[in-house]
């Protein structure tokens, strides 16, 4: 209990800012930069749900992400939605088409390992950018517009703000589910040495199958937000290769496998990107920033910056108690 | 008594290469019973068949009454089948409790799987009972990565237990773990055994064999030779033969198919009547003095010394795991001795870096296969003179060994992949050649050939020496080896047992016991 009491005050912490930051900072920009912020926040940590856990480096969540914005905007404008809190009932539909593509693309790319997976998701994503370029039911190029919000001018950005922490919040509780759930060890037990976890009696395609499905969902309830919050969903934006690669960066700079690697990741490169480009529009000259963090992280943390602190910290604790007791068996791992 | 699991006519091929052929076995209920053979001889591969890892083209796997061939390897888990790996295979990330966890069967669905916490409490104590059962309790929230190696068998053998499978397969459960150790597990597994588990292992160890099991099998060249008790099985003249290696056959022209005329004798035996350099005292080339060396979970070598004098063929000769590839690579420095001295021509190479090793002129042809398999023959023997600048003696050079090794310029084009492995074999042997090094060191290289194509083999190692180069040997053919060897060295368990001459070594009466259990009493020659 006595190790649980400064990660409780934390997390606590963290949902106080997290539900308190619109109230604080009012100006627009700011918020908006958040509402994407917090999207990606979801996306990355749903991410890591599947390739975090099971070490297989999925780059082609951006399907699942346009999928559920498709979903989303294709069902407001059939269903005659007005433009306001009713939309954001569609989010849930939106992951659920997320989470049903991901069945037979996870069936398909899942017979692969490594490298070959890797380059299979590519493959399916580009698959997916196509179709929606082509097909008549996505408007081809110019996509399809979402109702306008009827939200008032000066908090506009907070509804989707809300609505996005609320699916963050549920994100991570999945997230933390799964870590410390069987499943989830079967998961990481695939990571480390699949072929072992088969031998154990993993039945290593279904638990794969599932932790795809699975993060495939809270990616297009995002999806879904996001060009709601836009107000358009068209093929660059939806199939973006970007935000495949994003997802990965992200992730891999906070450390994946953690809960909180993928948080923190998303939370600063998120956030730096759209503050720069802002800042510098057009310029291109935070892409030069952006990069160089990155060299920094790699070359000084390489295994992301929440494991490369841990092992630090562990380091630094083991050096200052190696006369001290070993710890109780069946301490919590 | 039963078969608790029953292999019948497995035959399994990897390309051309036969691994199991008609293989039988039977495990009995309640026994722990012990699978031998030689190196390469498909003990790993009929494991790996048994629990699904492979898949078999024809015969059957039947366990407890009920046919499994080819099933997938989780099924064969669930009902009951548990393996351990010769190379440990953990989770190195989650810890070891967390290991622990990983084989708990539980009949649930997905959504509650992934909702309800990973080990409930009594999965828990369970598995912190294994751990004390093996004695690795304390270490129950350390990282898996961090254990030593011998922890490490410890801790896959409780992994296993969770399920509580009622055959376990251990594939070699001794290897590199120290004698205190190695008695632990013995007193695990016996006990666990009369608990009523049965057991199938995989071992080199043929003390721990021969001590533990109630009854052996005996595999060789993808067969089961002979079973029996193992007092039956080591005075099997057949089984030390099958260790030893049976008598030579003639050389034959098996290599080159295309050859216009068959010219074994052109090669070997022609060259072999040059009057042979004078064998007065020579200098040692190549001296290990006190080599203490491992791979992170212990010693290997312990208090190695041994000199290999110049321009002649010195064989060491031990039962599998017995440290002898660990002391190639001490020597061509592919590993760093922990203690000790090697020095080459007198001067100290301890540690060296294996290109500066090379560069001294110390070449070795590794156990494995070693070409490049999608390169040419030409080029991959033009590779051996890869550090070598000037083009006109690298060219000379290749004449030189295209002269040798005829196969060499007749395969010139094709790819190496495409040869068998007899004509691998000698193409490394060129290639190792064209650095015109002072010492070849040759690791296992008849291993996985045919009589006929082994005797070609060893010619050519006595080609080698009939031209001033020294040879070192490290043969599991102990009989072939020792015999064209003016020295012979016997490693056993890291140490040095025996030195002499080939034929001394060859005929000692102790050398069966060696192989088979017993150990060795008496040695030839102090070997400090």
């Amino acid at each position: 209990m006595r190790r649980r009491a400064p990660a409780l005050g934390a997390i606590g912490l963290a949902v106080a800012v997290l539900g308190l930051f619109p109230v604080v900072i009012t100006d627009p920009t700011a918020t908006s930069i958040a509402v994407f912020t917090v999207i990606f926040m979801v996306a990355t940590t749903s991410w890591n749900i599947f390739s975090g856990y099971s070490g297989y480096l999925a780059l082609g969540h951006a399907v699942f992400f346009g999928s559920g914005g498709y979903a989303v905007a294709l069902a407001a404008r059939d269903w005659h939605f007005k433009g306001g809190w009713d939309v954001f009932a569609l989010l849930p539909f939106g992951g659920l088409i997320a989470a049903l593509i991901a069945v037979p693309v996870g069936l398909v790319a899942l017979r692969t390992r490594r490298h070959t997976f890797v380059v299979v998701t590519i493959a399916i994503f580009f698959i997916f950018q196509l179709a929606a370029f082509n097909l008549g039911f996505t408007g081809g190029t110019s996509g399809i517009f979402l109702p306008i919000a009827s939200f008032s001018a000066a908090t506009y950005n907070n509804p989707f703000y809300y609505v996005g922490a609320v699916i963050l919040v549920l994100t991570v509780i999945m997230s933390w589910a799964v870590r410390r759930s069987r499943f989830g060890l079967q998961l990481l037990a695939i990571r480390d040495d699949e072929d072992r976890a088969l031998g154990l009696g993993v039945r290593t395609r279904r638990v794969k199958l599932i932790a795809f499905v699975l993060s495939a969902f809270p990616v297009g309830m995002v999806g879904g937000l996001d060009f709601y919050f836009v107000g358009q969903v068209y093929p660059q934006f939806a199939y973006n290769p970007l935000f495949d690669v994003s997802l990965a960066l992200m992730g891999f700079l906070g450390g994946i496998g953690t809960i909180a690697g993928p948080l923190l990741g998303a939370l600063v490169l998120e956030a730096l990107q759209q503050y720069f480009t802002q800042t510098f529009s057009g310029s291109g000259a935070y892409l030069i920033i952006y990069g160089a963090l990155f060299l920094a992280v790699i070359l000084l943390l390489p295994q992301g910056v929440i494991p490369g602190l841990a092992g630090l910290w562990r380091r630094w604790q083991t050096r200052d108690a190696r006369a001290a007791p070993a710890p109780a068996p069946g301490a919590l791992p | 008594m039963s078969a608790l699991l029953e292999v019948d006519g497995v035959s399994k091929a990897f390309g051309g290469v036969k691994a199991l052929s008609s293989c039988g076995l039977e495990v009995h209920e309640g026994k722990i019973n012990g699978l031998i053979g030689p190196n390469g001889s498909g003990k790993t591969t009929l494991f790996n068949v048994i629990t699904g890892y492979e898949r078999v083209q024809e015969g059957r796997v039947v366990f407890a009454g009920r046919e499994i061939t080819n099933a997938r390897p989780d099924r064969v888990f669930g009902l009951g089948i548990g393996r351990t790996f010769q190379l440990t295979r953990l989770f190195s990330r989650l810890t070891v409790l967390e290991n622990m966890l990983v084989a708990t069967q539980r009949a649930e669905g997905w959504l509650r799987s992934v909702v309800r916490r990973a080990g409930s409490a009594s999965e828990r104590r369970r598995a912190m009972e294994l751990l004390e059962f093996v004695g690795i309790a304390r270490l129950a929230a350390e990282p898996a990565g961090t254990l030593s190696y011998g922890q490490r068998k410890l801790l896959e053998l409780a992994s296993l237990l969770v399920a509580d499978p009622s055959v376990l397969l251990l594939d070699e459960p001794a290897g590199g773990v120290n004698p205190t150790l190695i008695g632990v597990l013995a007193d695990r597994i016996a006990e666990l055994n009369r608990a009523g588990k049965t057991f199938l292992v995989v071992e080199h160890n043929m003390e721990f064999v021969m001590g533990l099991c109630h009854r052996v099998t005996v595999l060789d060249q993808g067969t089961a030779l002979v079973s029996g008790a193992p007092e039956e099985v080591r005075r099997n003249p057949a089984v030390l033969d099958a260790y030893l290696g049976g008598e030579d056959s003639e050389p034959a022209a098996v290599l080159d198919e295309r050859r216009p005329e068959p010219r074994p004798a052109a090669v070997g035996m022609g060259l072999r009547l040059r009057p042979r350099p004078a064998p007065a005292r020579r200098d040692d080339l190549l001296e290990l003095r006190g080599v203490y060396a491992g791979y992170g979970g212990g010693d290997i070598l312990k208090d190695v010394s041994i000199k290999v004098p110049a321009g002649e063929i010195t064989c060491v000769v031990g039962p599998n795991g017995a440290g002898k590839s660990t002391m190639l690579a001490a020597i061509s420095g592919l590993l760093r001795p922990r203690q000790g001295q090697v020095s080459f021509q007198g001067e100290l190479i301890t540690g060296l870096p294996p290109g500066d090793v090379l560069a001294l002129g110390i070449a070795l042809v590794p156990q494995a296969h070693s070409l490049f398999g999608e390169m040419t023959v030409r080029e991959n023997v033009e590779m051996g003179a890869f550090t070598v600048r000037d083009q006109a003696l690298v060219r000379r050079r290749l004449a030189a060994v295209e002269e040798l090794y005829p196969i060499v310029r007749e395969r010139a084009g094709e790819r190496a992949a495409s040869l068998s492995g007899g004509q691998q074999r000698l193409v490394e042997f060129a290639r190792c050649l064209m650095l015109e090094p002072k010492l070849i060191i040759l690791d296992e290289p008849s291993m996985g050939l045919d009589p006929q194509t082994r005797a070609v083999v060893f010619e050519m190692i006595e080609l080698m020496r009939d031209q001033g180069r020294t040879v070192l040997l490290v043969e599991q053919n102990a009989r072939a080896g020792l015999k064209l060897s003016s020295q012979g060295i016997v490693l056993e368990n890291g140490t040095v047992r025996l030195t002499g001459s080939g034929r001394e070594v060859l005929e000692h009466p102790e050398i069966g016991a060696l192989y088979l259990g017993g150990g060795v009493s008496v040695g030839l020659q102090a070997t400090s």
